[in-house]
């Protein structure tokens, strides 16, 4: 278990290693963000006929590096009802659980055959990965629980009222959507048979059929897509920074490079976001290999993977309106978690049919009837404490009483 | 070697982050300080090799309960520290001082004696022995022998869950009458219908 | 994936005997039950929450008896939960209770401005609690089973929102109870950690013998008992009672007095009894000092108060004084006589007729409160005059408290001085005669309700007779007839007899 370049003890070899590799992780993720911003924009200008950024560099490439340099030299303010120390720590934790959830992201290795996804290097063998915990999967979810608070405090130690508003939004959509992606998670996990990444994705080499988003039967791979966009606050849940509402929501504040590294996080959020489902539910680096080194196509397919996520995020934003905050709940509370857990528990039905010899066929029915009158009875239960609430419901402010009396609503 | 190191700086981390709870004058100070105290603790573990816990720390006391606690002194606006300096009972500040350390000298003698009492038998530095990681063992523990516990605890949470909400809902039918001007001694909600 | 399957070891589901299980299982249905049923039902049908969650009680009572009759002892799951004769003593000690609990929480919870079906609800659950405790045998289960039966009460003790008092009760019980839970947190861990094993016949094994216990263990010890002595209410961890039975729901101030109650003298026995038995050099001091002020501060508070839930509540602590004692001198009992394990038929027994006499106690005064809308102690003036029934009925549970033959409570105290007396230390002479100062001094309070009701004018002049609603009025007379049966028979000291344990270490 775990990454074998520690299998030998530890020298200044394996040291060596370990830094580069979290030196290339660490260039990866900040080249992709530089990238990731001139993509989006030029992307959604595309998609609204215009032209984008085209001024600095060929095709605007160095637009966002244009960008980065202005913020730097820009005035960093802070308000003076702030608190100093929190309004000043909060920017850094918010990039930090950011690039360490991508150390767990295997970026590379060949898994096919007798290959297990090791790569020798100076007398070593080491995973194409910064960190292989062996609980790497709760590892994500722990540096996701995390995250909430570099915005929670930024709101909160601007002192100010819009701010507060947003934070307070931004950590309650990402504690409710982060049951909904657990659950699913755990689905990945239940096939898998392991929390590490690295078994994670030697468990889906072979074929497109062996990829966890076909194992799993789609539903966790959208239910947990939904519930990573809502954790990365990116449009449509991006209710955090509703300009028409809240101004510029938890960042309000902000300026100059401490604004910049808010925007760094998300960015890099959603890089390491679409890596971990890359590597969750579509096999990883794994495809295959018809022509030269294997190693080399790992890596092609790895970017493609990560590429049409990252496609797929601004796609959904140019797309889509934004959902009201209500809305929002409903889809957590009400859908989402009890779609996810229901399509668990007919995954564990399923494997246990298995070991016991069930007839699979009779487990999905059985378990399907089970999972739709579960449903059918929680439907019944939002809609009675709908129909009572609407019977209690406060009159509002401007409706007379008679009206409400009279029945007329 | 190593492990000392990382012994020293974790426990200095969860030391400070403890005193800072109870000394920090704000409680959003003193919230930052307790998760100190906790990936401290996360770290403690990380070096035992129970990995499990360190990440479980982390997911539910840092990423909830932490959480929990921002989100209610957020809401509440409980920003500056109240003022304690008024006593109702007199006496209590010297009766609490002495109960401190008498606890202290207890668990300092504790320190010193238990070296003789507990071999460390079963709590080694390193993964437990046997086939499989230590999560496996920890799953197979939790739904073998301590199955029963485990299912009455989920009993603990739907009575969490009742009870939040019961804490929580406001009786909305006495609100809307008061309002109409029926008032507090009108129908109540259960005896309208009997 | 399939090579890592199958590297593991199959896994083996643990067996589960479910006739064991029988009580916890009917009464989880009926919890769920009573869950959805609030649900579905509007206001007009929450009534028949109350009536699913007494027939539940009464069902789940039916495989205690089973067992009872098949007599076998269970353990389970390597002996962290075990299926006795005092597992099933106590249980239905706790159906029974909570059963009447619920008879006098009808009337008082669908006529106040209650939750109605979460009430029922969160009764249940502590119940089932109750039910767990008295199988748990391992620290994790006691923990559990401990959480389960406070973390409901402490909701119901608030259960009057807007009543300043209410709040007041259940968040200085939350409070304290939570701390008294991180303390014996704290103990657990050291026993689990000197011991190596949570469950208690394996921690009695390995504790027993040895010359002076290490201080690791004393400490362990001491906090565990601290833990419980706050869910006794035990002086000096009492603080939370006057106020708590005050400000809680009148039912709920009479099922936390008794079933409650008697729930952590069910855990402190599988403790001390089953766990530290070897130790009672640690324990004995510590029990004697706690009965010892116990009911001696207990009693001289409970003096001076004017409001009867408040004087029922020093009551109760001062009773706990004396379900205390015979832990004291368990240790000092010769092997001859029964040894330290004869301590427990006293307080089986004493927490048998105790849960009679205080559940009729408080019934009668929530009969009166109806129409005097009062607590205090001269609302019952000349309550003889116009409710001569309850006014009797009154004075036999008062009596009863105050130990007077032929009533319930005189056998009580007697098994308990019978208890100090085999032991025949100077030590428990010496408790002996301070818990009989107490009695004499019980008894001041005690006969001071008897002559407002029997020779005091009647406050207000109103004499219009009580109308008792059928509920309570059979309450009552189930207290009733098991004070008297109590008193007259052998029938608690043999059920006293009966609880013992099926496995020790």
């Amino acid at each position: 278990m775990g990454d074998p370049v520690f299998n030998g003890g530890l020298d200044l070899g394996v040291l060596g290693i370990v830094a580069v590799k979290a030196l290339i992780g660490f260039t990866f993720v900040m080249v992709g963000v530089i990238f990731m911003i001139w993509f989006e924009r030029k992307i959604i200008a595309d998609m609204q006929s215009r032209v984008g950024p085209d001024r600095a560099g060929k095709w605007g490439l160095l637009q966002t590096l244009a960008d980065g340099i202005k913020l730097i030299f820009k005035e960093d303010l802070s308000p003076d009802r702030s608190d100093r120390l929190v309004y000043r720590l909060a920017p850094y934790l918010s990039v930090a659980p950011a690039f360490l959830t991508f150390t767990i992201v295997p970026i590379g290795g060949v898994f096919r055959g007798d290959d297990d996804g090791t790569l020798r290097v100076l007398g070593n063998d080491t995973f194409l990965q910064v960190a292989d915990p062996p609980v790497g999967v709760l590892f994500l979810l722990a540096m996701s629980a995390v995250a909430v608070y570099g915005i929670m405090l930024a709101g909160w130690s601007s002192g100010s009222k819009y701010p507060l508003l947003g934070s307070v939004r931004a950590s309650a959509s990402m504690v409710s959507y982060e049951a909904a992606l657990g659950l699913s998670v755990v689905a990945v996990v239940l096939l898998s048979g392991s929390l590490s990444t690295h078994e994670i994705v030697s468990s889906q080499a072979g074929s497109v059929l062996d990829w966890n988003i076909v194992r799993t039967g789609f539903v966790p791979f959208v239910v947990f897509l939904i519930a990573a966009t809502a954790e990365l606050n990116r449009p449509p849940f991006d209710l955090v920074e509703a300009e028409q509402e809240i101004v510029g929501g938890f960042h309000t504040e902000y300026s100059s490079i401490r604004f910049g590294m808010f925007f760094l996080a998300e960015f890099m959020n959603t890089i390491t976001m679409s890596a971990i489902m890359v590597t969750l539910f579509l096999g990883g680096p794994d495809g295959p290999a018809p022509i030269g080194p294997p190693l080399l196509w790992s890596f092609f397919w790895f970017t493609i993977k990560l590429l049409a996520f990252l496609f797929l995020f601004v796609w959904l934003r140019a797309a889509l309106p934004r959902f009201r905050y209500d809305q929002l709940m409903d889809l957590g509370w009400k859908q989402l978690i009890p779609l996810s857990l229901g399509w668990l528990l007919l995954l564990g039905a399923i494997q246990i049919g298995r070991d016991e010899g069930w007839n699979v066929v009779v487990v999905v029915l059985v378990g399907f009837g089970i999972a739709v009158v579960a449903a059918g009875g929680l439907l019944g239960a939002i809609r009675v404490a709908d129909r009572r609430r609407d019977a209690f419901a406060e009159p509002l402010p401007n409706e007379s009483a008679e009206l409400t009396d009279a029945g007329v609503r | 070697m190593v492990d000392t190191i990382v012994f020293v700086l974790a426990a200095l981390v969860i030391l400070s982050g403890a005193l800072g709870v109870i000394l920090a004058r704000n409680p959003v100070h003193s919230a930052l300080m307790l998760i100190m105290t906790l990936f401290g603790v996360a770290v403690v573990f990380v070096a035992q090799e129970a990995h499990f816990l360190a990440a479980v720390q982390v997911i539910v006391y840092a990423g909830a309960i932490v959480v929990l606690f921002l989100f209610v002194i957020m809401l509440l606006g409980v920003d500056q520290a109240d003022s304690i300096e008024t006593e109702p009972i007199g006496g209590q500040r010297p009766a609490a001082g002495v109960v401190a350390l008498a606890s202290v000298g207890l668990l300092v003698l504790l320190a010193v004696r238990a070296v003789q009492v507990s071999s460390g038998a079963r709590s080694t530095s390193s993964a437990l022995d046997g086939e499989g990681t230590n999560l496996e063992k920890l799953a197979r523990v939790l739904f073998t022998d301590y199955l029963f516990a485990f299912e009455a605890t989920s009993a603990l949470l739907v009575i969490a869950v009742v009870g939040a909400v019961v804490l929580a809902r406001k009786p909305a039918a006495e609100d809307v009458q008061d309002r109409k001007g029926v008032g507090a001694l009108g129908r109540t909600r259960s005896g309208s219908g009997r | 994936m399939l090579h890592l399957l199958a590297q593991a070891e199959p896994f083996r589901s643990p067996t589960v005997d479910f006739h064991a299980f029988a009580p916890e299982i009917v009464l989880s249905v009926s919890i769920v039950v009573v869950l959805l049923v609030d649900l579905v039902f509007d206001e007009r049908g929450k009534w028949a929450t109350s009536s699913i969650a007494g027939i539940g009680l009464l069902a789940a009572l039916v495989p205690v008896l089973t067992l009872a009759v098949d007599g076998a002892d269970r353990s389970l799951f390597d002996g962290a939960y075990v299926v006795d004769n005092f597992a099933l003593v106590m249980k239905a000690l706790f159906l029974l209770s909570g059963y009447v609990t619920i008879l006098i929480s009808a009337r008082y919870i669908a006529e106040g401005d209650y939750y109605e079906g979460e009430y029922y609800f969160m009764l249940l659950c502590s119940l089932l609690g109750m039910l767990v405790m008295g199988s748990a045998r391992d620290l994790i289960s006691i923990f559990v089973a401990l959480e389960l039966l406070s973390i409901p009460a402490y909701l119901l003790a608030g259960w009057r929102k807007r009543d300043l008092r209410g709040n007041e009760a259940s968040l200085k019980y939350y409070l304290l109870g939570v701390f008294a839970a991180a303390v014996m947190l704290y103990g657990m861990s050291l026993i689990f950690g000197v011991t190596g094993s949570t469950i208690l016949t394996e921690i009695g094994a390995a504790l027993d013998g040895g010359e002076a216990p290490a201080p690791i263990v004393v400490v362990g010890i001491l906090f565990i008992v601290i833990g419980f002595a706050f869910k006794v209410s035990a002086v000096p961890f009492h603080t939370w009672a006057p106020d708590t039975y005050e400000g809680a729901p009148t039912p709920i101030t009479a099922y936390l007095s008794v079933a409650s109650k008697a729930a952590g003298f069910v855990a402190l026995l599988q403790l001390v009894f089953i766990g530290f038995l070897g130790r009672s050099d640690v324990w004995g001091p510590l029990f004697w000092v706690l009965a010892a002020i116990t009911m001696t501060v207990g009693n001289l508070i409970a003096l001076r108060q004017t409001n009867i839930v408040r004087m029922l509540a020093y009551s109760s602590v001062a009773q706990a004084g004396f379900m205390l004692a015979p832990f004291a001198v368990a240790g000092d009992i010769d092997v001859d006589r029964g040894g330290p394990l004869a301590a427990i038929p006293p307080v089986v027994t004493y927490l048998l007729i105790y849960a009679a006499m205080n559940l009729g106690a408080f019934a009668v005064v929530m009969v009166v409160a109806r129409k005097t809308r009062s607590g205090e102690l001269s609302s019952y003036g000349g309550l003889f005059e116009y409710a001569p029934g309850l006014a009797v009925l009154m004075t036999v549970f008062i009596f009863a408290l105050a130990g007077i033959p032929p009533l319930g409570g005189w056998l009580a105290k007697f098994v308990v001085f019978r208890a100090l007396l085999d032991a025949g230390t100077p030590a428990a002479i010496v408790l002996a005669v301070i818990a009989a100062v107490n009695s004499v001094i019980s008894l001041f309070y005690y006969a001071s309700v008897a002559r407002e009701m029997w020779m005091r004018p009647v406050p207000d002049g109103d004499r219009a007779p009580i109308r008792i609603p059928a509920s309570l009025g059979s309450a009552l007379a189930l207290a009733a007839a098991f004070t008297l049966l109590f008193g007259v028979s052998n029938v608690a000291t043999r059920f006293g007899d009966l609880a013992i344990f099926g496995f020790l270490p």
